[in-house]
């Protein structure tokens, strides 16, 4: 059985190969969270879902570029044509997204670490203005090696952020590297109102996210989603060699297979 | 506008509640520096001030943030844990997204100077004009400090104020960001000099009289965008040209009057400014500054040299 969101992860895949550079499994990996994001709460250039003015998504982890290009594209901010210069010279589109350049990219990211303190500042210029906006930001496991991760998750608990929402690309990255002893428990002990989800299940996340954004106490909201790098096409999966490979004729053809299937 | 009377220390909040009622978008972000001095900004004005904690580079990213969404942000705290520590968080957040924005620095070069090291910074200049979308400044009178801020505080650029902590003691009516002020005129040499040392080039200068030579004395509050016309203007004229600047050699205003004067002929240059080592010592900020040779006395031999 084919994984949710097949298309968008053939995008992914044709952009990487087309481009010759990026990072499949951390777009699989987030990919799900995003196209759930982007139906239920950001406005699409081609319907009116809701209120654009109302939500922002950032994705703090650029080096995922592929996936936000891709729902990007399928919410119409982003044309085939200019889908298919990715990477080229004087495209809009690089290995991690430019705010200045790229429609609907809320930050200039790929140095990890940023996202979350810039969305941070925009939630509280919200608050400032009365306004009603919310802000969800995707940041990875690994991410939250970064000490401006916790520094933000102090801030945004004494502010009362409670219209900042970030999303954790839980994929395990870190347990490679340093696991994190439990991010729920460290969120929850910053204060944060933290939930926890299956971020490949797009019933489950929009649950969550509607859980997040409805509950009624003043605090920034986490969701842990349990995530898988690579997820969808086994081959993919885990945190071996296909961190930043581009696939072959024949590896492409089991992409293809597991995708389609 | 201004108020002659104040020193650098009550000229910084006065600066501030200016702005304030200049633009009720400013929002006030400080990293536990300045938090008693910024009290009259935050009765003024409710939920437009914020003493964050001591996280500078997440300090900094707040700030960006504030600016996407319309607002003007006002970053404070000491030099060096801004322009060091929070760097990438400048050179991405702010510079690479064309966001604009204030950084006002305390503890320029080694005002701190019992603190050792820590509490230095004599890169900031040259690093913060290195990075496109950036506008650098180094007020060092109250007068100067409160009039770049009121004509720049709104600026589409990241604008860094390095605040001093002492003032040079000149009053300048007439201060505009990005004009360097001639205080003295003369024919034998261009004296360019900034922050606190100009009181040293108006010594020196005195003492090249008794030589019987004259000095143009230029000083310089604002390094990018720089003043390369009134720079060309006065050494074209005394073919001399000596720098004094608390900063390190490279990329201060020494690098700045370099570039600007290739196209003269057969000029005369040195500079004085701080050496490729940290400085250890403490005491007083005038033992600081006399260890390190910024006293007329010690540059009159190196600028008679250049005659």
């Amino acid at each position: 059985m084919s994984p949710p969101n097949a298309d968008l992860r053939l995008r992914i895949v044709d952009l990487v190969c087309a481009g010759g550079g990026g990072h499949i499994p951390s777009s699989f990996s987030i990919v799900d969270i995003l196209d759930s994001v982007y139906c239920h709460y950001i406005k699409t250039q081609d319907c009116n879902l809701v209120k654009q003015s109302d939500y922002t998504f950032t994705l703090s982890k650029g080096h995922a570029a592929c996936a936000l290009y891709s729902v990007l594209h399928k919410y119409g901010y982003l044309t085939s044509t200019i889908l298919e210069t990715y990477l080229q010279y004087s495209s809009i589109l690089g290995g991690h997204p430019d705010s200045t350049k790229v429609p609907g990219a809320e930050a200039s990211t790929g140095s990890l670490g940023h996202g979350l303190p810039f969305t941070v500042g925009r939630a509280l210029a919200a608050k400032i203005a009365g306004s009603p906006k919310k802000f969800f930001v995707l940041v990875g496991d690994g991410e939250c090696h970064e000490g401006t991760i916790w520094e933000s998750a102090i801030v945004a608990n004494n502010l009362g952020l409670d219209n900042l929402v970030v999303l954790v690309d839980y994929n395990k990255s870190s347990d490679q590297i340093c696991a994190h002893n439990s991010l729920i428990e460290q969120f929850k002990a910053f204060g944060w109102y933290c939930l926890e989800a299956d971020g490949h299940k797009p019933a489950d996340i929009y649950a969550a996210l509607e859980n997040a954004l409805d509950s009624p106490n003043n605090k920034p909201r986490v969701i842990v989603f349990n995530t898988i790098k690579g997820f969808g096409v086994p081959m993919l999966e885990g945190h071996g060699s296909w961190h930043y490979k581009i696939p072959n004729n024949e590896e492409l053809v089991i992409i293809r297979e597991a995708l389609n299937s | 506008m201004t108020d002659t009377v104040l020193d650098m220390k009550s000229a910084f909040p006065k600066a501030i509640e200016s702005v304030g009622k200049l633009n009720n978008k400013v929002v006030v972000v400080v990293g536990d520096i300045g938090h008693f001095a910024m009290q009259g900004f935050a009765k003024d004005n409710p939920n437009r001030y914020y003493n964050l904690g001591i996280l500078e580079p997440t300090l900094v990213s707040v700030c960006a943030g504030l600016a996407k969404e319309g607002l003007i942000p006002i970053g404070h705290t000491i030099a060096p844990f801004i322009a060091e520590r929070s760097l990438e968080q400048i050179k991405l957040d702010f510079c690479y997204q064309a966001l604009g924005g204030n950084l006002i620095t305390v503890g320029s070069a080694f005002d701190y100077s019992t603190l050792g090291c820590t509490h230095h910074c004599y890169t900031d200049l040259g690093i913060l004009g290195s990075y496109p979308n950036t506008e650098v400044c180094y007020p060092s009178s109250p007068n100067e400090l409160i009039a770049l801020l009121e004509q720049k505080y709104n600026s589409p650029f990241l604008t860094y104020f390095r605040m001093s902590r002492t003032s040079h003691g000149e009053i300048f009516e007439n201060v505009e960001f990005g004009k360097i002020i001639q205080v003295r005129t003369g024919e034998s040499i261009t004296l360019l000099v900034s922050g606190p040392q100009l009181k040293t080039a108006l010594v020196l200068a005195e003492a090249l009289e008794q030589e019987g030579m004259s000095a143009d004395v230029l000083y310089c509050h604002t390094y990018k965008p720089f003043d390369e016309e009134a720079v060309q203007n006065s050494i074209a004229k005394t073919g001399k040209l000596f720098v004094i600047e608390e900063h390190v050699y490279n990329g201060g205003l020494a690098s700045l009057a370099l570039r600007c004067s290739r196209n003269t002929p057969s000029l005369s240059f040195d500079c004085h400014c701080i050496p490729d080592k940290f400085i250890r010592n403490y005491g007083s900020y005038s033992d600081i500054a006399d260890g390190l040779g910024f006293s007329a006395e010690s540059l009159l031999p190196k600028v008679m040299a250049l005659f």
